[in-house]
């Protein structure tokens, strides 16, 4: 399986993208204008949840230059509600991109108006009236699942996903545990991510073919056309999707097919002028998509008198604002790390989520998984200080072994490889562990508050979507795959295109990399396809740039097709040259990359093999014909569909891994975390391109460190977003980063066929890792750290209010004899 | 979004930014750096008919040095402030400056516009309340000058009539034997502190003769904190005085509860900075060169 030939493939090759990026010569969606283009504006609900009782836009159409508007009440007839995931009853959701009688979170669009230009949209959107009823909101998920006031009265209740995932056996773990400790609450901040470029859509419904175009910057495009078809009642191959250079989505921008869908139907509504939507980032940050929110009630650990973890119990409670949209998938795919990188065996998670008055969630960078591990991880650090362990010892305690890869999880995932101690020994080293410990405990002596914090994570990637059945067992879908095309053109140029869209990952460099191999040829010679486009007939039902895994999807495709236009290649050279194809050697002669007879001393350049296929076919005898040059290839993962029933199945292909340690202090006087020393780790297989996996851990621990100190999505309790500028949410910049130490190893993927594994979402290790610090410095003043977010001021109300995180309240230590 | 349609008339003096001014009446505003201004228009919770600019008028843009005083141009930009060694004579000045905000709202704010939007969270009016500074303004019937304690008379109102126009801002050097220093926590670095802290003292050995403090972003208008500077006048300077002057600051704090901070959180945070700022002002009346930076998150 493995390929030997590895001239490119390993190299820290600058991106052949830097150089339109880096000069501002990239092409974004923004940057396209079209003849008769209209702008569209939305109009957005200012409560949380309300009846609309009338919508008037009468005076939005008197404004000159306004040539319509479009209401929900319009759409509805016209169209179908988006396709659920989920089951019944929530399958009876109707989810239109326009509200249609009631808003269910603030910044929902009501209804959208057009103009000859943005600035006359905005002015036309204030003059839309619209007439509400308020409704009582709810903005807690658990409150929310009392069902006292339901958001979707069609669903009859605010509760979208219920399931037990149950493994080994529980009720004995306990009744044999040396020690129990009771964790009363846990909760995972709701977050963003910030991505330079917010969402835009041209959308055209071309009344010439009765065909939709897209130009815009979705990151999952073969997603949002099976939901656009089935909305808009039209066939899927009449939807036409372009991306193009993205910058930046880390997964918010899957969801932006109920905006691509307005954007079609007003081009409908105005004889099929283009209609460009550019967000505002007001509008990213209160109505484009947020991470889930999640709470962990109730959770009960046993252990043995080691410290060794036997079983966990705990019930999880997802938040995924007011409609599910992507969900209920989240109620599953943090399964593909149910035990995160530790060895118990037995649990049982309690997993419910439910809906409320807030915007809707997306699949945000380290997505549903993130949540679970930083539980995981909260258990192993509350566990250790309770029971007075080193967080170093007592992960080592409860790792999975090295030796016992690939590892098959309580439930089924079958963990491709990985080295956690070995990273924790290369983090520690590269932080100065001992040292540190020193200088804590003097820090210590002197009143001062210094933590050291441990965060292990993984970055599950190449997701089997059978796993949607165990969400819903109807759900058609499962496995993985992807597509590409490698073809010789006309004058011998090599051309790769992938069903991917990247926002910044790099794949026209590592996709050349790969051919290079392949062909035994400089990357600078292949030219890669930029961006998704529908007619180019790679993509699958799973096409996009989404979930760690364009190194294995993605280069899998891409080596696929290389090997099969290489194999062409052999086989038309050896008839021209008249030899055998194993003497035919891929190399360089003097008018570039050739092919050589080596018995023969002839050989024919890429130009001539492409011209005799091309133009020059007379010459090919009939049982060449198959030969193309133009190779298409799907790959596609080996999964099976996962038991539904017992929760049971490999869920991911690869599992990346992460290891982070930061030191952290405290001041007494401001309370202020400060970073002092971070170190991250990383292990992601093969290494394609180090440069571009170094920028993505630096990329993923700056989101990661954000989210932990500076970044969270804040509700008030009637459902204002009260950060909806960057103001509030104060995205982290380069001045809030610590000088990040980076160091990686490589334990190959089995399950690739270059033994590399997808990353780049990072598994939020930051998050982990900060809170493991925080409690570490705050544990022997009786605190312990019970929220993913925190602040000067959170650490405040903990340490002087003792509002919040009282270890004597929310841990009990049950030790038995 | 965009702001709603405004006609724009370009200043080409002073005085022709007032004649413009009272004759579009309450419809016209002032653009100096556009750094409030514009954010306000787009977000169109700000929506002037008439925007008269003030950035082509030549020569009101400066740092002089004048009989004991430093004149700062209306239209000076933060960043000039912060590069000029001229400001920098009066340290807790730098500060301010070097510390609002990042490159791009530097280049484009301007020290008049801060002064005249009064801002609550402003760095500029707490910073400058702890020195004797003036407000020159220039209306329809001449000039006059304002103290600064008297232009800023609430949370964004100022003493100026509808068609004033703040001309320059004139700072009293200390006297020999001062030092001052400036002290915020900004969660990143461009948006407004959560709470911040002004100390300019005038040291003779270990005794403090004189004491100015004045807190940012915990009232509507900086606060200065007369109970904290009677805590240090005429007072030998230890942890003890330290500590008496920052309760007092927070005594004297009266913060709100946002996206920032609890009113708590803040109140107590106000204390810490005053009590940092007062070690370092001591410092600088030492004579010793030191750089503030604000803390960040
Ligand atoms: C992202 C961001 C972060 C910021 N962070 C900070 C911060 O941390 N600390 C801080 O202090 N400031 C901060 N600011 C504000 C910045 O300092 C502004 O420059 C300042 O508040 C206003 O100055 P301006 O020249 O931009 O005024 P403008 O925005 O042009 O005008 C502000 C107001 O003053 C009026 N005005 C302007 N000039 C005059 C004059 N000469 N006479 C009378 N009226 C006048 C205008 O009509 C307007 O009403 C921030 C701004 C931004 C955009």
């Amino acid at each position: 399986m493995k390929d030997n030939n590895r001239n490119w493939v390993g190299k820290p090759l600058p991106r052949k993208e830097e150089g339109r990026l880096l000069r501002g010569r990239g092409k974004f969606a923004d940057d396209i204008k079209i003849r008769e283009m209209l702008y569209l504006r939305f109009v957005r609900s200012p409560y949380a949840h309300a009846r609309i009782l009338k919508v008037d836009t009468s005076r939005a159409e008197g404004l000159p230059g306004v040539v319509g508007t479009l209401t929900g009440k319009q759409i509805e007839p016209l169209t179908q509600p988006f396709i659920e995931i989920g089951p019944e009853p929530c399958a009876k959701i109707r989810d239109f991109p326009l509200a249609v009688d009631k808003v269910r979170y603030q910044g929902e669009p009501v209804a959208a108006v057009l103009a000859e230009s943005p600035s006359l949209a905005d002015d036309a959107s204030e003059l839309v009236q619209v007439e509400y009823e308020g409704l009582d909101p709810v903005v807690d998920a658990e409150q929310a699942l009392k069902d006292e006031s339901i958001l979707h009265e069609s669903a009859g209740t605010n509760k979208v996903w219920n399931g037990v995932f149950e493994y080994g056996d529980v009720e004995k773990a306990f009744r044999e545990a040396a020690q129990i400790v009771n964790i009363d609450r846990l909760h995972f901040h709701r977050f963003s991510s910030t991505p330079l470029e917010n969402n835009v859509v041209i959308g055209q419904w071309d009344p010439k073919d009765d065909h939709i175009y897209y130009w815009c910057n979705n990151s999952f495009p073969s997603f949002a056309i099976q939901f656009l078809a089935a909305h808009l009642n039209i066939p899927i191959d009449r939807i036409r999707v372009q991306t193009f250079d993205i910058g930046g989505s880390f997964g918010i921008k899957i969801t932006s097919y109920p905006q691509m869908a307005v954007c079609a139907l007003a081009s409908k509504k105005a004889g099929g002028r283009p209609i460009k939507w550019v967000e505002t980032r007001s509008e990213h940050m209160t109505a484009s998509a947020h991470g889930n929110e999640r709470t962990f009630r109730d959770t009960r650990v046993a252990l043995d008198q080691d410290g060794v973890i036997t079983a966990i119990t705990s019930r999880h409670v997802d938040d995924c604002g007011a409609y599910p949209r992507y969900e209920p998938l989240g109620c599953v795919i943090w399964s593909q790390v149910f035990p995160g990188v530790y060895r118990f065996k037995n649990a049982r998670i309690d997993f419910t989520q439910a809906m409320t008055n807030k915007c809707p969630v997306g699949p945000n960078r380290g997505y549903s998984r993130m949540q679970h591990l930083w539980f995981l991880e909260r258990v192993v650090d509350i566990c250790a200080h309770e029971l007075g362990i080193p967080a170093d010892q007592m992960r080592l305690r409860n790792y999975i072994r090295p030796e016992e890869f690939p590892y098959t999880t309580p439930n089924g995932c079958v963990y491709d490889s990985g080295d956690y101690p070995k990273m924790l020994a290369i983090a520690k080293n590269l932080i100065g562990w001992d040292e540190w410990k020193k200088k804590q405990a003097e820090a210590r002596k002197q009143g001062r508050l210094i933590g050291i914090g441990i965060g292990t994570t993984l970055d599950s990637g190449t997701n089997n979507f059978g796993q949607s059945q165990i969400v819903n067992p109807h759900a058609p879908f499962s496995g993985n795959s992807q597509g590409a095309n490698c073809k010789l053109d006309i004058y011998g140029e090599v051309v790769v295109a992938v069903g991917s869209c990247p926002q910044g990952q790099g794949h026209e460099t590592t996709a050349a990399q790969v051919v290079a191999d392949v062909l035994n040829i400089s990357p600078d010679l292949i030219s890669v396809r930029t961006g998704f486009d529908t007619e180019r007939n790679v993509h699958t039902g799973f096409s996009g740039t989404y979930a760690s895994q364009f190194a294995v999807s993605g280069l899998s495709a891409v080596h696929g097709a290389a090997q099969k236009l290489k194999a062409e290649m052999k086989r038309l050279a050896a008839f021209v040259l008249e030899t055998q194809e194993d003497d035919i050697e891929f190399g360089r002669g003097a008018q570039g990359p050739e092919l050589r007879a080596q018995t023969k001393g002839k050989s024919i350049n890429y130009w001539g093999l492409a011209n005799i296929v091309n133009v020059n076919s007379a010459v090919l005898p009939p049982e060449m014909h198959d030969i193309t040059l133009n190779c298409r290839y799907i790959w596609r993962a080996p999964f099976k569909v996962p038991d539904t029933k017992k929760k049971y199945g490999n869920l991911t292909m690869t599992y990346a891994s992460q290891l982070h340690i930061a030191i952290i202090e405290i001041d007494r006087d401001a309370f202020i975390p400060r970073i002092l020393d971070y170190v991250a780790v990383d292990d992601c297989g093969t290494v394609i391109n180090p440069a571009i996996v170094e920028g993505q851990v630096y990329g993923a621990t700056a989101h990661g460190i954000g989210a932990a100190l500076m970044e969270t999505c804040v509700y008030d309790a009637v459902g204002n977003m009260l950060t909806s500028t960057f103001s509030d949410y104060t995205p982290i910049t380069a001045m809030n980063m610590p000088k990040v130490k980076y160091g990686h190893i490589e334990t190959p993927s089995p399950h690739s066929y270059s033994g590399a594994k997808g990353m780049g979402e990072g598994g939020a290790a930051p998050v982990h890792t900060i809170s493991a610090a925080l409690q570490d410095a705050l544990f022997s003043s009786g605190i312990i750290i019970g929220d993913s977010f925190n602040n000067a001021d959170t650490l405040f109300r903990a340490m002087v209010g003792r509002e919040i995180y009282q270890a004597d309240k929310l841990v009990k230590l049950e030790r038995r004899a | 979004m965009y702001p709603r349609a405004f006609h724009y008339h370009r200043a080409g003096s002073l005085k022709e930014a007032v004649t413009m001014l009272s004759q579009l009446g309450e419809e016209g505003k002032l653009l100096a750096g556009g750094q409030s201004l514009i954010p306000l228009m787009k977000l169109r919770f700000a929506n002037p008919k008439h925007l008269v600019d003030l950035n082509f008028v030549p020569g009101i843009s400066y740092i002089k040095e004048d009989k004991g005083s430093l004149r700062f141009g209306a239209l000076t930009r933060h960043a000039e402030v912060e590069y000029s060694a001229t400001a920098a004579k009066i340290p807790i000045i730098h500060d301010c400056a070097a510390g609002i905000a990042d490159v791009q709202v530097r280049n484009r704010g301007t020290i008049g516009g801060s002064i005249a939007e009064a801002d609550p969270s402003g760095d500029w009016a707490t910073v400058l309340s702890t020195l004797d500074t003036t407000i020159r303004c220039l209306g329809r019937k001449g000039e006059r000058t304002i103290p600064l304690s008297k232009f800023i008379t609430d949370a964004y109102t100022t003493a100026l009539g509808p068609e004033e126009i703040v001309s320059e801002i004139i700072v009293k050097n200390p006297p020999k034997g001062s030092g001052g220093a400036y002290l915020a926590f900004k969660r990143s670095a461009p948006v407004y502190p959560t709470a911040s802290a002004a100390v300019q003292l005038r040291m003779e050995g270990d005794v403090c003769e004189d004491a100015a403090i004045a807190l940012g972003c915990v009232g509507l208008t900086a606060i200065k904190a007369s109970q904290a500077e009677s805590a240090l006048r005429g007072q030998k300077i230890s942890e003890t005085t330290m500590n008496a002057a920052a309760e007092a600051a927070r005594a004297a704090a009266d913060p709100q509860p946002d996206m920032r901070g609890s009113a708590e959180y803040k109140r107590m945070l106000v204390g810490a900075l005053v009590k940092r700022a007062i070690e370092l002002a001591i410092r600088r009346a030492r004579g010793e060169q030191v750089e503030v930076s604000h803390l960040y998150a």
